[in-house]
């Protein structure tokens, strides 16, 4: 984590810089399938965040040095565009990304029933446009609708957050300056309807009871942002009657 | 899926061309459906997202301090590149820029650069030593056919509403990017031996060779290019070019309806 207080980042009345309470998130806005060319798609917004991701396969898996004979593959790759930062990002993968593809990919493999589908491949592709802090939780939200609108069979829903501490008091989903300025940052991958968790990072200083209220807010958030995930595959599935494709 | 019967898929496209039809029921030069977004990127100076039928592009401007190159001291300078990430489609794989999307970056380049609507001079701080990079950055989420014109489009409606973040450099408030021209590309593949305007994926997949043309303000070319095998007549250039003119004024009027 960057400074040590030196920004104050909690005002006087107790809420935070842009107004939230201490455990409220930022707004979050999904919908689903809104790539033709993709098997299965979503767009989150998070905050000032915003997520596309696609996914494609089943697939047969190639080369086949990466295929496993009792399960499928799932091959993600989380990129940040080139105009998704203040600076621009040069194109093309770095260590964090690559770091963030390979845990998002391992919590995927822990929701999505991959024995069915041996010696195939799973793509997800999660794209990140604009990025305000939180990115690696927006996209691991996105690729849980994508996969589910590209009917994809899983045992749960999974639901990318994170808390943190600011000033010594833990609150919930960082904003940028948060970030930036704070003293630690929580990001889970949680199944809302089992309360198991899949993706688990942490960076900065936390006591066990700082750990205990960042967990609490995660949990909470995540059945909030399961809310939305499901009405938007909802709205999704509507659609495709609807539109009769 | 028709991806695995090509053969069988121009044959068909053949037929209706004879007929005088398209596989999606258009018109030989009828666009698909085109709705343009802008500034609907947070970070990005300028940004656009561009829904073309089913294909679907983003492109986002940022700016860098940067040191001239040594034979233009006192202009600026201009970087656009197209990224075919393999979220873009089934066909398009993980790696290095493919010879396929350094042509995109290239042939929508050149357009917007030798239209000579950024006003290069304008973005010099302090000859020889400080100008502005533009980069344009265009990203294909969805490709369903035409993303040449698609990025084209996404690429020069970023520009229009870019602004130049000054404060962030220290030279002053901020403004707008000095752009005075709108260059839009049409862009023509051969499909059943004639041909038509805006490829739809189908199309692309059991055609031949396409043409891309890029016109400005008033009508003139500013870039061409020849795709694929195959080779056209100079009577055939001149019945496509015919249509470009009007189709690339429709498309500038709807980049200009946009600017704040």
């Amino acid at each position: 984590m960057g400074g040590y207080g030196d920004i104050q980042l909690l005002r006087d009345d107790g809420l935070r810089l842009d107004g939230r309470k201490v455990d409220e998130m930022r707004e979050v806005e999904i919908e689903a399938g809104i790539l033709p060319a993709a098997d299965g798609s979503a767009w989150v917004k998070h905050g000032l965040n915003i997520a596309v991701c696609a996914v494609y396969g089943p697939m047969e898996a190639h080369p086949r040095k990466i295929q496993r004979q009792d399960r499928a593959v799932i091959d993600v790759r989380y990129n940040m565009a080139p105009f998704s930062t203040s600076d621009r990002i040069r194109p093309g993968f770095n260590r964090r990304s690559r770091e963030i593809s390979k845990v998002t990919a391992e919590a995927l493999e822990s929701v999505v029933l991959v024995e069915r589908y041996p010696r195939s491949k799973i793509r997800v592709e999660i794209e990140i446009l604009a990025a305000e802090a939180g990115t690696r939780c927006v996209g691991l939200t996105a690729a849980a609708v994508a996969l589910a609108d590209a009917g994809i069979p899983m045992r749960d829903m999974i639901v990318g957050v994170a808390a943190g501490k600011i000033e010594g008091t833990v609150v919930l989903d960082l904003d940028k300056a948060e970030d930036n300025y704070g003293q630690a940052d929580l990001p889970m991958g949680i199944l809302p309807t089992t309360g198991e968790i899949a993706f688990l990072q942490m960076d900065g200083d936390l006591s066990v009871e700082e750990f205990n209220t960042c967990l609490e807010y995660n949990m909470k958030a995540a059945k909030e942002i399961h809310a939305i995930q499901i009405d938007a595959l909802k709205r999704r599935y509507e659609q495709k009657m609807g539109g009769g494709v | 899926m028709v991806a695995l019967v090509p053969s069988l898929l121009r044959q068909e496209l053949a037929n209706l061309a004879e007929q005088d039809q398209r596989i999606d029921g258009r018109g030989q030069f009828e666009s698909r459906q085109i709705t343009l977004e802008t500034n609907c990127l947070y970070n990005a100076e300028g940004s656009a997202k561009v829904t073309w039928g089913d294909t679907i592009i983003y492109a986002g401007v940022k700016f860098e301090m940067r040191t001239p190159w040594p034979d233009r001291p006192a202009e600026g300078s201009l970087m656009c590149s197209a990224e075919l990430r393999p979220i873009a489609g089934r066909k398009y794989e993980p790696g290095p820029p493919s010879p396929e999307s350094i042509e995109l970056s290239r042939v929508v380049d050149r357009g917007i650069r030798e239209s000579n609507c950024i006003d290069m001079s304008k973005l010099c701080i302090i000859p020889g030593e400080k100008v502005l990079g533009v980069m344009i950055d265009i990203h294909v989420l969805s490709d369903c056919g035409n993303i040449f014109d698609a990025c084209a489009l996404a690429a020069i409606a970023a520009l229009r509403t870019a602004m130049i973040p000054a404060e962030r450099f220290d030279i002053g408030e901020d403004y707008p990017l000095p752009i005075s021209m709108t260059p839009t590309m049409s862009s023509f593949t051969r499909v059943g031996g004639r041909y038509v305007l805006d490829a739809n994926e189908e199309e692309e997949l059991g055609g031949d060779e396409r043409v891309h043309i890029t016109l400005g303000d008033e009508g003139h070319l500013h870039s061409l290019q020849k795709g694929l095998r195959g080779t056209l007549t100079p009577a055939e250039f001149a019945e496509i070019l015919e249509v470009a003119q009007s189709r690339c004024a429709e498309l500038a009027e709807l980049v200009n309806s946009k600017e704040a």
